[in-house]
């Protein structure tokens, strides 16, 4: 091999080489989001990441963003497939009675299959809209998994809170239809 | 010809069972090119409530009488190309099924050329200039005394 075509293959596999390489910290960078539950955890009050996804009863898109500054929203994670859903989302539609006219209650049905998820909504009785994030692309921003995951977003679109113990869901409701 | 028989052979009995299984797929062979949502594994390989769910539904498509595309796409629309355990044959999912590809050609092509090197440096020096008439019988001679 001449010296020109050896030096070419050289640089060739260096680039190579510093490709990939920027291409891990890339990787790295893009997934080190902690979403909003870290932030919450960190005692921060993050901006409710916007999502704009279609809605479960198939009447076209929801975009969360279409409500900030008009009304607070509790956000409710869930899926068909799991359990502990069941009783979450009955309280908040119980909670809907009370607080719906001053507060938005938006379900994101996650990694489901939409068939059994609008099946699962009849069986419980649970009225509030609901989106379809199939992928959990939307999830991942708030947190990942585990579901149940209910987050309390003010009028101004900050997010106040995420349920973790059940007693707190009164005050949460209180604390965001007062925003 | 006879060596090209086997393949040709083979291409004519895997064709049959590759349109077999798109025509009429089987829960188990989807159990494995599907992935479970929620643990990062294959269908097979889970028994969490989300996977029991695509694993009901599958069984549905197939007595529906869906071919293997078709229920694969329907998961698709659902869940996202993030479902299928292996890369789509198109748009970004292309690198990851050629570049492997890519990469062994361009191995054999570097063993190649480091085989034909190595050889070429072995092969022996070129003879020089033929012997004279004198030193041709002077070499004789000794050969004859060396070997008597």
């Amino acid at each position: 091999m001449t010296r020109p075509a050896r030096l070419a293959a050289q640089g060739l596999a260096v680039s190579l080489v510093i490709g990939l390489l920027a291409l891990l910290v890339w990787q790295v960078a893009n997934n080190n989001s902690k979403g909003v539950a870290q932030a919450l955890q960190d005692g921060a009050h993050p901006t409710a990441p916007a999502f704009d996804l279609n809605r479960l009863d198939g009447r076209g898109r929801f975009d969360l963003a279409s409500l900030r500054g008009k009304k607070p929203i509790v956000l409710d994670f869930w899926a068909s497939w799991c359990v502990p859903c069941i009783h979450e989302s009955t309280r908040l539609e119980a909670a809907q009675k009370r607080y719906g006219d001053r507060v938005a209650f938006i379900g994101v049905d996650t990694k489901d299959f939409s068939g059994d998820a609008r099946h699962w909504q009849n069986q419980h009785h649970i009225t509030y809209p609901s989106v379809h994030d199939g992928s959990g692309s939307v999830l991942a921003k708030w947190g990942g998994l585990p579901i149940p995951r209910i987050f309390f977003v003010a009028r101004s679109g900050k997010v106040v809170g995420e349920l973790i113990v059940e007693e707190d869901l009164p005050r949460y409701l209180r604390q965001i239809a007062a925003s | 010809m006879r060596r090209l028989f086997p393949i040709v052979l083979l291409a004519l009995l895997l064709v049959p069972a590759a349109r077999a299984s798109e025509r009429h797929p089987t829960l188990s062979e989807l159990e494995g090119e599907v992935m479970c949502p929620v643990c990062g594994t294959t269908l097979d390989q889970s028994s969490s409530p989300a996977a029991q769910q695509i694993k009901r539904l599958i069984a549905a498509r197939i007595a529906a009488g869906d071919t293997k595309t078709q229920i694969k796409d329907g998961l698709v629309a659902e869940y996202g190309s993030a479902i299928l355990a292996a890369p789509p044959h198109k748009g970004f999912g292309l690198v990851a099924w050629w570049l492997p590809v890519a990469g062994i050609v361009a191995a054999a092509i570097a063993v190649a050329i480091g085989a034909w090197r190595w050889a070429r440096a072995r092969e022996p020096a070129p003879a020089g200039p033929p012997l004279d008439a004198v030193a041709e019988r002077r070499l004789d001679d000794e050969l004859r005394r060396f070997e008597g």
